[in-house]
């Protein structure tokens, strides 16, 4: 067994135990002890949260020890990497936004679909190619991570309104906000990933221009990483100037995380091209 | 007077019809198609699939700057919108000016325009080469086990403006920059045989014949020649000896390779080495010397350096007008933010602002809660 691997274990085993005592806290079975009324058990979320951050990063340290370079590469590291990056994120979140604490239920199953992704992968060391020694390629994966982490937490609010249609949801979220102000959340998250999707363009342009020689060529992950971007755009035209129902509002935040996702775990690898730094 | 102030009315109704948030939504799912449809730079998809709904969303956004108050009365809205016109214009200027093309360089030999390879220019690229002088010098590659490229380090040797010589080191992600020329090393290099052609009763000629891309097509570093006035072809097949090791770290470069030169002329085959000279029927050839290629990549666009300091004038904007979006606002206020809120239509579902009920159930929420402080 290679370094990383009992530290990954660890960290997805913590991000586990955080997943299920944020269900526990919203069953409405539970309401009724003092530790869920007083939501003590949101230290405990927040507690398991961070350790799983703290081994991840270990585990991240681990593996760029024994091959040489940082978690650019092949999808194993690519998925530990955002299970880091996802998870410190959202940990800030959930500590600065009590408000939306509930929405774990639905952000750290989002995040356990990465998780059981990556334990299937063989963690092979995989090849560092001349281009990546860029410094843009940091500040390019860095505001990446940052938009994908605003979009997830979009996600689980996104969640939350469509799950509110229900008799279950409206308990599961019953501590939430209203409405209104969830669906506002959502859409500030939206608004913030705009800003950090467009950054993330513009550095990996730059960093194309000097890697590739061109700033855009129309390859499958530019092609659906700008697709991301309009439909973002698109969202927040339409949320901004129509009336848009929760319902819809909560698919539209989704339709834009699922294409986000497909370009980040999915392009990378249909393409043999560029972006995979085998040229 | 009157009449103009009646024409610009007239003009400002006019290009109101442009500026409507449906024509942008239009605009934004045709460029969603045209997208779609480029995916993968497939052949044959037409470029008006792109510059159709990029010139809509043009129109658009000239009209919408101009008469829409929600984006031209809000300073970070405007900024946005007034770079994506920018962006958009300078994209077009790009395409009208660049070049792209690619042009293989003998060691010690010079750039010269008409070596470009698989030209791709706009049709007002300037053309003009005049200030771009280097020679390419000696250059190595290093790889790793599993053949795997890694650093290049290309040496060139650079004319300055005032006439003399400085030596660069480029490679990969470091490209050589000149006169707004930027040449890049690629993946496609080789060896070159440099030979002498003593053609029977004529003057002597120097050229050289560049193998196939090494070591990618290592096991066939063969070409042909026909020299001048003559049918027969001349075919040559280099045998390499060099560090490479498919299991080991191993550089590339010229100083530590050797070959041995198989020539065939009819049914005649030869091996000459270094120094060594071979009679065929259409004259004499001479094995000069045993050196490289690089091949480099030509880009040239004149706007990279705008379009990336408007880009980022647009971000600003963009996060200006968010920032005090958010600022104006508390997190948690009830109030409405959007038109159709303003509107006074209530919406769907849980606690809504016209209900006034808390979150679907009887617990009600602070604004405490939300933002973290202390509850």
């Amino acid at each position: 067994m290679v370094a990383e691997v009992p530290w990954l274990w660890s960290g997805l085993g913590a991000y586990f135990a955080a997943t299920l005592i944020a269900i526990w806290g919203v069953a409405p079975r539970f309401a009724g002890m003092p530790v869920i009324q007083n939501r003590r058990h949101e230290y405990a979320v927040l507690a398991f949260l961070m350790l799983g951050v703290t081994l991840l990063a270990v585990a991240i340290a681990e593996r760029w020890l024994r091959i040489g370079h940082g978690p650019w590469i092949s999808l194993f590291e690519l998925l530990m990497s955002q299970l880091w990056s996802l998870g410190l994120i959202f940990v800030l979140l959930y500590w600065r936004l009590p408000g939306l604490r509930p929405s774990a239920v639905i952000v750290l199953p989002v995040m356990w679909i990465l998780g059981s992704w990556v334990l299937t992968l063989e963690p092979a060391a995989s090849h560092f190619p001349p281009t990546y020694y860029n410094a843009w390629k940091w500040v390019h994966v860095g505001l990446g991570k940052i938009f994908l982490a605003l979009l997830l937490a979009g996600v689980g609010l996104a969640g939350v309104l469509i799950l509110r249609q229900t008799r279950r949801g409206q308990a599961w979220f019953r501590n939430m906000p209203s409405n209104v102000i969830v669906d506002r959340l959502a859409w500030r998250f939206m608004m913030l990933a705009l800003v950090f999707d467009s950054l993330m363009l513009i550095a990996g342009a730059v960093w194309a221009q000097d890697a590739w020689g061109r700033y855009w060529a129309w390859d499958p992950l530019e092609t659906s990483a700008f697709l991301t971007w309009l439909l973002l755009a698109i969202g927040l035209h339409l949320r901004l100037s129509y009336r848009v129902p929760p319902v819809v509002s909560g698919l539209m935040i989704i339709g834009v995380f699922m294409l986000a996702f497909a370009t980040y775990f999915g392009a990378p690898y249909i393409s043999p091209a560029a972006h995979k730094g085998v040229v | 007077m009157r009449c103009r102030c009646l024409r610009v009315l007239q003009m400002l109704n006019f290009l109101r019809k442009f500026a409507s948030l449906k024509i942008a939504l239009l605009g934004m799912a045709l460029l969603a198609i045209g997208a779609m449809l480029s995916y993968g730079n497939p052949l044959g998809t037409p470029v008006w699939v792109l510059v159709a709904p990029m010139a809509l969303l043009a129109v658009n956004l000239v009209a919408a700057i101009t008469t829409n108050p929600r984006i031209n009365q809000q300073p970070g809205l405007l900024v946005f919108h007034v770079a994506l016109l920018l962006l958009l214009l300078l994209a077009t200027v790009g395409r009208l000016t660049h070049l792209d093309a690619h042009l293989e360089l003998v060691v010690g030999t010079g750039f010269e325009a008409d070596k470009l390879l698989e030209i791709n220019a706009g049709p007002l690229h300037p053309g003009s080469f005049d200030s771009v002088h280097f020679v390419q010098g000696p250059y190595t590659v290093e790889y790793s086990p599993g053949m795997q490229r890694g650093l290049t380090h290309s040496h060139v040797k650079v004319k300055t403006a005032a006439g003399a010589w400085e030596g660069r080191i480029v490679g990969d992600d470091r490209p050589l920059v000149m006169d707004g020329y930027r040449f890049y090393t690629t993946f496609n290099k080789g060896f070159t045989s440099v030979l002498t052609w003593l053609p029977a009763g004529g003057a002597p000629v120097t050229g050289s014949v560049n193998m196939p891309s090494y070591p990618l097509f290592e096991y066939k570093q063969d070409n042909r020649w026909t020299p001048h006035g003559s049918n027969t072809e001349i075919k040559f097949w280099l045998q390499l000896k060099t560090a490479m090791n498919a299991e080991a770290h191993w550089v590339l470069d010229a100083a530590s390779s050797s070959g041995v030169l198989i020539v065939t002329s009819g049914d005649k085959r030869y091996e000459v080495r270094l120094g060594e000279f071979v009679d065929l029927p259409q004259g004499r050839l001479r094995f000069e010397a045993l050196t490289m290629w690089m091949g480099y990549r030509l880009f040239y666009d004149p706007t990279i350096q705008w379009l990336f300091f408007v880009a980022i004038m647009g971000i600003l904007g963009l996060t200006h007008y968010f920032w005090k979006k958010i600022n104006l606002q508390p997190w948690m206020d009830e109030k409405p933010d959007t038109i159709a809120e303003q509107a006074g239509k209530p919406l769907d579902g849980i606690g809504s602002p016209s209900s006034g009920k808390p979150s679907g159930n009887n617990a009600p929420v602070t604004t405490a809660y939300l933002t973290g402080e202390k509850h």
